[in-house]
């Protein structure tokens, strides 16, 4: 495919390329978003702290030549906390949002295009999904699998997909109707093929928004489950524990950096991950040569 | 209209919506004496729960409507006299005589004998959803010699008869006694219409949201100073701090870090208080790896306990080197333990460590969700790294706790984090550490089995002379210190914060919440 | 039509009784029960007084038992007795917590569908200009915070800075009631909780319209000289909105459930904090009532989202 790309005038890959780097927005993100993966995966070889040394004789400490950000309640040196929490929440959210946007899209478009008993019985199924409540879910499988990292991918993944599938399903339903998918399908195309050939290219622009905003949610949610105690549990920093600290008030007003650096790359991040994707909604996007 | 126009007309709309989403509205004053406090914020009270008989905490605020016969004193330290004026033991340790003060129930029908007979039958009867019915199982029979005497006859001696009593809350038998014995829990009087003889009467609860009193014109020591007293339901105890620091409650429990920032706050006042709760490492004796003595003794050794205290503590916590740390209940000679991490290695190397469990993860277990807790554990594990034990704490939800450690799977807690009432009645250990209290048959989740110290606590369970029963703790003590069945921690303060209007107003972070005397009735509050 | 519906109708049915054995399963797997959750492990409590509550709730029967007890039960309207509220009875204490829910999420979701609609419009006619730029950042930045920071930040500032509104809860206790003082307790939670939603609601409403206006029956409007304002509002806008509706409704659903972070930062007594009290407590009888409940409703509601779909597409004949 990428040959054949190649070989034509100017490949769509490559355009698409250079109208995302024409985007300013898109650029900046991903300004913004390479030093903060590079920094959370290297940091271990240039940062002389660990994000679990703990150093009693050094709580509570402000920002200073030694610890940069400051350390935490226990001595912690919050720079090493907040690039091993990056890694951790990333990981989490990478992880969580492949897995939903995977699982969210074929199911949608199975049910666009399968024909109506499949639709019937796999919308109903998304409804069961969806009315599963959270917070249910996050404990047992917590006491099933143990809390940490694993479950909580497991459980943001389970949660974020529905949505998608209703989405996927929505825009194909509609496209089902239309002439070249009759045609394709009265050729004899089989289901493997309308899923590839005209569910993905047809519904790319919400499955990059739904994949962005899903990296971002995971994020978020990862963050919204450790602060119910549901998440990644400490002493294993994560953005979302971290912020956790900002819950007593006493935190929130006198170790404003203990909330306030991972707070602040938690929605630096998140932002900058919205800009790339939207910037790579608009590149992507067959018709915007058009415009 | 040009689309322009359009793009003008939606952002004005926009921006009018905003603007009316946004403006301010003034709070509402309130009329007449009001108290509002966070009455069941924190480990000593129980939110929503109305039925006395079913509180296994929460007695701070339930003791402003109901009272018990006796009460402990506010500083504690020994039993008093509430509803009943004087209360005699009889030489056969086995009588206990009951005079009851003249006073009346809230809808001014009297209080008598017989609502004391009623009560402690209901109470002692599991069928009325009573959790002090195994309790009082040793009571044989109650008698009313006459309206204001009640006479309470025991099976068998209990040294800890009265003070449970202390939270058994007298229940107005004429109100009650119609109500099914089965339907007694999940009866509506309790949450719409109870009445009790305490200083304020109800009037409504709003379902998580608060509690309403007014005051009882007729209470005996006097009408109330406050005429409404309101009992405001929070999640947490952050979030009491704040609505206390917005000045619309004035009183709550707070963690230690939170109580600290109102320090040098003139328009508040601090009040600390032993917890009367002994934090300790609970080693499980059926989990396989704690059975050699030495092993137990490292984990002592390898913790910095006074740096953990004076850092993260502030100070604010008592070193316990057995179950207790008040003073007459300690011995002489105790082993201190005091920071040693060599000794610990050498301890470990001696016991083997690296054939019982070697540098595996041992799973931590607490039920404490706190951060200051949190930051303990922290603290301990990389202190316990540094030997070579690597435990990984997990903080649960108390079910979650209690589920796991009712189960009987060893591997998955064989290491907890945790605490037990050691006071003001040194016998609440005795459920936590004899043999004999192993689960079912109590509390005893650790699984310790050591004949000594079962010996130990069985004799200071029996003595009933309070001169002699020290001695005996004392021995209890001493063989915790040696065996180390636990690994003691520490005894930390509570903290509650008074906002600086209320005047005569008392508290103290009892233990479930007490009972304590606190005179509800004088509680005052500036305008 | 009507057929349909009765049919949907009968599978939703279907659905809520496999959902109470979902959730029945899930929560008995779930350590701990009603009785773990009673005692602080810290107070000396007997065990034997706590079996012998477990036995009065007959938490010792076999599971199919106590879930065949309970749906029986159920079926003629009786969802049993709460276990932490002191024996309320589940059904009015669950169905007391809708309204504030209600109250809640449709405050807020009437303030971000209202302002998200408009801003995304507004800056997909505007694409790539300054307005379009700065609306898009700042949605961005909605996104982007964590719902449980910005309402502990929220409150802080607002409550216990500046005591512009309570600090939590629905009502000022022990005050009598009024429209002002609920409107003082409902308008930060509302603000707060419709910034999410506001965005996300502008970015997919901007997505769509974008696709929409590059349309061909889009253009042809253009080339007959239709103005602008009608090409928008006639036919791209209602085009457009397809991808939104769903996605509100989707919210529609969940929101009954309750917003649990700011329900829980502001003590608001709805549906999230209830069952976040009942989980912690394992108040069984008042998970399955709220699950039940929340579930019907989100049935009930992406069956309305389907019917909305064929009103507003009559391309789409009904599955």
């Amino acid at each position: 495919m990428a040959a054949l790309a190649h070989n034509r005038s100017a490949g769509p890959i490559r355009r698409a390329l250079s109208r995302f780097f024409e985007n300013g927005a898109a650029v900046a993100g991903l300004a913004i978003l390479v030093p903060i993966l590079l920094l959370t995966l290297t940091y271990d070889l240039w940062w002389p702290y660990r994000p679990n040394d703990i150093d009693l004789l050094a709580m509570n400490r402000g920002p200073s030549p030694t610890h940069w950000l400051g350390s935490d309640g226990v001595g912690r040196d919050i720079m090493a906390r907040l690039l091993q929490g990056g890694r951790t929440s990333l990981l989490v959210a990478t992880v969580s949002m492949a897995i939903s946007t995977f699982i969210g899209f074929f199911i949608g478009a199975i049910a666009g295009f399968a024909g109506r008993l499949v639709d019937g019985v796999t919308m109903r199924f998304v409804d069961l999904a969806m009315t599963l409540p959270p917070v249910i879910f996050l404990l047992v499988l917590a006491s099933i699998v143990g809390s940490g990292i694993m479950p909580t991918i497991f459980v943001i993944s389970l949660l974020s997909w529905p949505v998608l599938s209703r989405m996927v399903r929505a825009r194909l339903l509609e496209l089902r109707e239309r002439d070249f998918v009759v045609a394709s399908r009265g050729m004899g195309a089989g289901l493997w093929h309308l899923l590839i050939r005209h569910g993905l290219p047809n519904t790319i622009d919400i499955l990059v928004v739904y994949a962005t905003l899903q990296v971002a949610s995971g994020i978020l949610l990862e963050a919204g489950l450790s602060f119910l105690g549901l998440g990644v549990t400490p002493p294993e920093a994560s953005w979302g524990n971290m912020l956790n600290a900002a819950r007593a008030t006493h935190v929130l007003e006198n170790y404003p950096w203990q909330w306030m650096f991972p707070g602040g790359a938690l929605v630096v991040t998140v932002l900058a991950i919205n800009f790339v994707g939207d910037g790579l909604r608009d590149a992507f996007d067959p018709r915007s040569e058009l415009k | 209209m040009h689309r322009r126009n359009f793009g003008r007309l939606l952002a004005a709309g926009t921006l009018f919506l905003a603007a009316t989403a946004m403006m301010p509205v003034p709070a509402m004053a309130q009329a007449g004496k009001t108290i509002v406090g966070g009455f069941d914020v924190g480990p000593g009270g129980f939110q929503g729960n109305f039925n006395p008989l079913t509180a296994t905490a929460g007695f701070t605020w339930l003791n402003t409507y109901f009272e018990p016969l006796v009460i402990y004193t506010s500083d504690l330290s020994k039993l008093t006299g509430a509803l009943a004026s004087e209360f005699t033991v009889g030489q056969d340790n086995l009588t206990y005589t009951f005079k009851l003060v003249q006073t009346n129930w809230h809808d001014g029908k009297p209080f008598t004998s017989a609502d004391v007979k009623f009560t402690l039958e209901l109470a002692k009867n599991a069928e009325s959803g009573s959790i002090f019915a195994a309790r009082l199982g040793d009571i044989a029979s109650v008698e009313t010699l006459d309206e204001r005497t009640a006479v309470v006859k025991l099976s068998k001696p209990n040294s800890a008869f009265l003070s449970v009593l202390s939270q058994v809350m007298m229940l107005p038998r004429h109100a009650l006694s119609p109500v099914p014995l089965k339907e007694v829990a999940k009866s509506q009087w309790w949450s719409t219409q109870p009445i009790g003889t305490g200083p304020f009467k109800f009037v409504k609860y709003v379902s998580d949201q608060y509690v309403e009193m007014a005051a009882y014109e007729g209470y005996r020591g006097g009408k109330p100073k406050a005429d409404r007293l309101i009992n405001r339901y929070f999640a947490n105890a952050a979030a009491a701090v704040a609505a206390l620091r917005a000045g619309e409650i004035q009183f709550t429990f707070a963690e230690p870090d939170d109580a600290k920032t109102f320090k040098g706050n003139g328009n508040f006042r601090i009040i600390e208080g032993d917890s009367y709760v002994v934090n300790y490492i609970g080693f499980n004796h059926r989990a396989g790896i704690w059975n050699d003595p030495r092993v137990r003794q490292a984990v002592m050794y390898a913790i910095d306990r006074n740096a953990i205290v004076s850092s993260l503590y502030g100070g604010a916590a008592k070193l316990a080197n057995c179950g207790y740390v008040a003073p007459q209940l300690l011995p002489k000679g105790l082993s201190d333990y005091a920071y040693n991490p060599q000794k610990a290695k050498d301890l470990l190397a001696e016991a083997g460590w690296d054939k019982i469990n070697g540098d595996k993860p041992i799973p931590w277990l607490t039920y404490y969700n706190t951060p200051q807790v949190a930051n303990v554990m922290a603290a301990i594990q990389a202190m316990l790294v540094q030997v070579g034990i690597n435990v990984v704490p997990r903080a649960l939800d108390v079910p979650t706790y209690n589920g796991i450690a009712r189960s009987e799977k060893w591997p998955d807690f064989p290491l907890v984090y945790a605490g037990l009432q050691n006071g003001p009645n040194p016998a609440s250990l005795n459920i936590g550490l004899n043999a004999a209290q192993i689960p079912p048959a109590g509390n005893n989740i650790m699984r310790v089995e050591m004949p000594a110290l079962t010996q130990a606590l069985n004799t200071a369970m029996g003595e009933t002379d309070p001169a002699k029963a020290d001695a005996k703790w004392q021995q209890v003590c001493k063989e915790m210190n040696a065996q180390l069945p636990w690994g003691p921690m520490w005894v930390a303060s509570r903290y509650g914060v008074v906002s600086g209007k209320l005047r005569d107003f008392f508290w103290t972070p009892a233990p479930a919440g007490g009972p304590f005397v606190s005179h509800p009735e004088k509680w005052d509050i500036a305008p | 039509m009507l057929h349909y519906i009765l049919r949907r109708t009968a599978v939703g049915l279907l659905m809520l009784l496999a959902l109470t054995v979902l959730i029945f399963t899930l929560l008995r797997l779930t350590p701990g029960d009603p009785i773990d959750a009673y005692v602080n492990p810290s107070v000396p409590m007997s065990a034997a007084d706590l079996e012998m509550l477990r036995t009065r709730l007959g938490l010792d029967q076999p599971l199919p038992v106590q879930y065949f007890a309970w749906l029986g039960a159920a079926l003629t309207g009786d969802f049993g007795y709460s276990i932490q509220y002191n024996g309320e009875a589940v059904l009015p204490l669950v169905l007391s917590r809708i309204g504030p829910t209600i109250l809640l999420m449709f405050s807020a979701l009437a303030i971000s569908v209202v302002i998200g609609i408009a801003t995304g419009i507004f800056a997909a006619v505007r694409r790539n200009r300054f307005a379009d730029l700065s609306l898009s950042t700042a949605a961005f930045v909605g996104i982007s915070s964590p719902a449980f920071l910005t309402a502990l930040l929220g409150l802080y500032v607002f409550a216990v800075i500046l005591r512009w509104v309570p600090a939590g809860g629905m009502l000022t206790p022990g005050a009598p009631f009024s429209i002002g003082d609920l409107l003082a307790h409902l308008i930060l939670p509302a603000t707060l909780l419709s910034i999410g939603h506001g965005a996300l609601i502008m970015r997919y409403m901007r997505s769509s319209l974008l696709e929409v206006l590059s349309q061909d029956y889009v253009r042809t409007a253009r080339a007959k000289g239709v103005r602008e304002f009608w090409v928008i509002v006639k036919h791209a806008v209602r085009n457009a909105l397809l991808p939104v509706i769903t996605l509100i409704g989707s919210t529609i659903g969940i929101a009954i459930g309750g917003a649990i972070f700011i329900e829980s930062v502001f003590d608001w007594p709805g549906m999230g904090l209830l069952m976040i009290n009942a989980v912690a407590r394992r108040d069984y009888p008042v998970i399955m009532c709220a699950t039940l409940l929340t579930g019907a409703c989100v049935i009930l509601v992406n069956l309305l989202t389907d019917i909305a779909y064929a009103a507003v597409d009559p391309r789409i004949k009904v599955a």
